[in-house]
């Protein structure tokens, strides 16, 4: 059964128990040892798993990549968990290399999200800019969460909306990865701030 | 790579499977059902009653489905990229093997508020 994008059930005519499912994802951006795993792991009901998702540089929904063999491509490994929101909703964690060069690719990924959470190590910033960028510019509802690390307690969040250019109306949240608590308390900052924008 | 991949292959019949020849060289499904990497995959009974005599991949697929899987978990179960795992998904569901449950998005592209009001209130209830 062939079925227009947009509908909620392809296929066949889902078990019962099973007719109202509807996933949701949130992404989980932040670079290279920041905690993303970290986050997703002490969040998600099963052990995170990994997975691998190729990306077209042109990537625009509708290319097919079997009709120009050579178009640029990679495969970007991602841990994911799940979380079981109701009897009816899942949500999905994906986190995702934050690695400039990857984020022109990520609007598959993007597509559809509740929003983002840019995790990120004060210790090195450097690596959170175009996460931020690219959220702000995509209307991709966002939060900046500072992961808790040794040595990076206790600074103004003032200065640090500052240095890391946070848009004005973007919450900045703390979490410490490790506690189931504390990353729900983020997701919940982010699911009221994509509330606020939403139509 | 000498391969035409626009003329569709045979689908029918046993599949001989290293990795991505899965797919036999399509990189999209015969429905071309556009499913993101969060959608979930369940069972039909169809597919249950078929799947002992399915192929290996489809097979752990199906039996796996009684669980709601999302296409990752697909994925992540096969050990292939998650365009693989949307190709095999898409095949089974246009047999009738699974259903697929897309995500809700209102007309801006974001998810409803509803779900999102809902997404809230769970999240609390932890």
């Amino acid at each position: 059964m062939v079925s227009a994008h947009g509908e909620r059930a392809v296929g066949g005519a889902p078990p019962a128990e099973h007719r109202n499912l509807l996933p949701l994802k949130i992404l989980v951006a932040g670079g290279f040892g920041v905690g993303k795993t970290t986050l997703v792991g002490a969040l998600s009901e099963v052990p995170p798993l990994s997975t691998e998702q190729r990306m077209t540089s042109l990537s625009d929904g509708v290319d097919d990549t079997s009709i120009v063999p050579d178009k640029t491509t990679t495969t970007v490994a991602m841990d994911f968990g799940r979380v079981t929101i109701d009897d009816a909703l899942v949500l999905y964690l994906f986190g995702t290399p934050g690695q400039s060069r990857f984020w022109f690719m990520w609007d598959e990924l993007a597509r559809g999200a509740v929003g983002a959470v840019v995790l990120v190590d004060l210790r090195r910033i450097d690596d959170c800019f175009a996460a931020i960028d690219y959220f702000e510019n995509r209307g991709v509802p966002f939060v900046v969460a500072l992961n808790e690390f040794p040595g990076t307690q206790g600074v103004d969040d003032d200065l640090v909306r500052d240095a890391l250019a946070v848009p004005e109306g973007c919450p900045l949240v703390h979490v410490d990865a490790r506690d189931d608590a504390s990353c729900t308390r983020a997701l919940i900052t982010l699911v009221e701030h994509a509330l606020a924008h939403s139509g | 790579m000498s391969v035409d991949r626009r003329q569709r292959p045979q689908t029918e019949g046993g599949r001989v499977v290293p990795n991505y020849a899965f797919t036999a060289g399509r990189t999209r499904s015969v429905a071309g059902t556009d499913m993101p990497i969060e959608a979930l995959v369940t069972a039909t009974e169809l597919g249950l009653a078929k799947a002992p005599g399915m192929p290996p991949e489809a097979r752990a697929i199906v039996e796996a489905s009684t669980v709601p899987q999302s296409l990752a978990e697909i994925g992540a179960l096969l050990d292939v990229p998650v365009g693989v795992a949307r190709v095999l998904v898409s095949d089974l569901a246009a047999e009738d093997h699974l259903a697929v449950h897309l995500p809700l998005v209102g007309a801006d592209g974001r998810p409803r508020r509803e779900l999102l009001e809902r997404l809230l209130d769970g999240l609390r209830a932890r």
